[in-house]
């Protein structure tokens, strides 16, 4: 086998196995839904509570008049939510813990995420 | 004044600005109040576990120089033009090409040159294996990058070169949003063939280990050291040498969209089989040193 093949092989190899990694049965739940609203620069609410194991679907609504963004590093997402308007984050199932989450357009807007 | 020398006072002067420039969050903060921080970047050559958000993207310009033989001038630089997302909230993408620069006369067993080229190309793929939660301080990655040059990282010559690096990527959060201890594993299989035809096979093996404190919200600071075997064949049973390199590391978030990493590494220890001198210079330099910008979109 060639250096090229073998390379090629490796590769799909790996990629095949993270596909198969991400193939949990847990993407298969109802996601548990969590309501948020963002309001002259504040979540409300800024604490919110999840069951562990179970895949979440945060909603955020903005009512400001300029975009923000929801982020979180512990939930590994992020995503923009124009001003006026709704968006949602699927996040994945998770372990019980405290999960941070911020405005990255204002510092001052921070909330967490209890799950248990 | 050896060029290298010129090079390490740029790099030096560009950390020093760097530094300079986040002095306003170099003060005494409340570390609990600080956002949590990507643990990918924060370990000089040693990498954090972090993979990035998802739907994130990323734009980076990661060079790293090998300065310092046995004899004569040997500088040579690997930049890496890299673009990585994160599509799953598990996965992250990397691929992009490589330039080299090769300055380098009176090295024993090294042809003299002097050139600038692109050098080949690489992807990445890195899968979080164990995610850290407020109950788990551990991260583990896994990461396999797969990697093709048409010049010879050490020589600068025209070759056929296939590496495969892979490597596990772990990290513990000692302090919450403080102290971070990182830990590497590399195994780095690699072919080459020579304009002359002829095939070697070889491989790098080892392990790092790094500390690194968030003096404030967007800077941190630390050290690190890595263990290195070289061996002549990719199934490491031809071991040729080893090397300790030690050094300090320096991360800075310029904006929540924008940082720099920095680190260098110099050789503390090393061994050549069947040579006894000190120091490995065959298989890895006196010194290394990284330089890496990112911008997130």
């Amino acid at each position: 086998m060639s250096a090229v093949s073998m390379m090629k092989s490796m590769v799909l190899a790996a990629i095949g196995a993270v596909a198969m990694l991400q193939a949990s049965p847990l993407q298969a739940q109802q996601a548990a839904e969590i309501h948020v609203t963002y309001s002259k620069g504040q979540f409300q609410p800024s604490q919110v509570s999840a069951p562990a194991d179970k895949p979440i679907a945060f909603r955020i609504k903005n009512l400001d008049a300029k975009a923000m963004e929801f982020e979180s590093k512990s939930l590994r997402v992020e995503k923009i939510v124009a001003a006026g308007s709704e968006g949602v984050i699927n996040v994945r199932a998770l372990k019980p813990g405290r999960y941070e989450f911020y405005d990255d357009f204002n510092d001052k807007a921070r909330g967490a995420l209890t799950v248990q | 004044m050896r060029i290298w020398a010129k090079q390490w006072r740029c790099w030096g002067l560009l950390m020093g600005c760097a530094l300079l420039g986040s002095s306003a969050g170099v003060r005494a903060q409340d570390a609990s109040s600080w956002k949590d921080i990507e643990t990918k970047y924060i370990f000089g050559f040693t990498i954090g576990s972090g993979i990035g958000l998802e739907g994130e993207k990323e734009f980076t310009i990661d060079t790293i120089g090998r300065f310092g033989k046995r004899d004569g001038h040997y500088a040579a630089t690997e930049t890496k033009y890299e673009f990585e997302f994160t599509p799953t909230q598990f996965i992250q993408i990397e691929f992009g090409a490589l330039g080299a620069t090769h300055n380098i006369s009176g090295v024993t067993d090294l042809d003299d040159r002097r050139q600038l080229a692109p050098s080949g190309a690489f992807g990445e793929l890195r899968y979080l294996a164990i995610e850290r939660t407020s109950n788990n301080p551990l991260s583990v990655t896994l990461a396999v990058e797969p990697t093709v040059r048409r010049i010879d990282e050490t020589s600068g010559a025209r070759v056929r070169n296939f590496e495969f690096e892979t490597t596990v990527n772990a990290d513990l959060e000692l302090l919450r949003n403080r102290l971070f201890a990182g830990f590497n594993l590399l195994y780095e299989p690699e072919v080459t063939q020579t304009a002359a035809g002829d095939t070697q096979r070889e491989a790098k093996f080892g392990g790092s280990a790094a500390l690194s404190f968030r003096i404030a919200s967007n800077v941190v600071v630390g050290g690190e050291v890595w263990y290195l075997r070289h061996y002549d064949a990719a199934n490491l049973t031809a071991f040729t040498g080893d090397a300790v390199m030690l050094g300090p590391t320096l991360y800075v978030q310029f904006t929540p969209k924008i940082f720099m990493t920095a680190a260098w590494n110099a050789q503390v220890w090393g061994r050549e089989i069947g040579n006894p001198v000190s120091l490995n210079l065959a298989e890895f330099q006196r010194h290394r040193a990284k330089l890496k910008f990112a911008w997130e979109f």
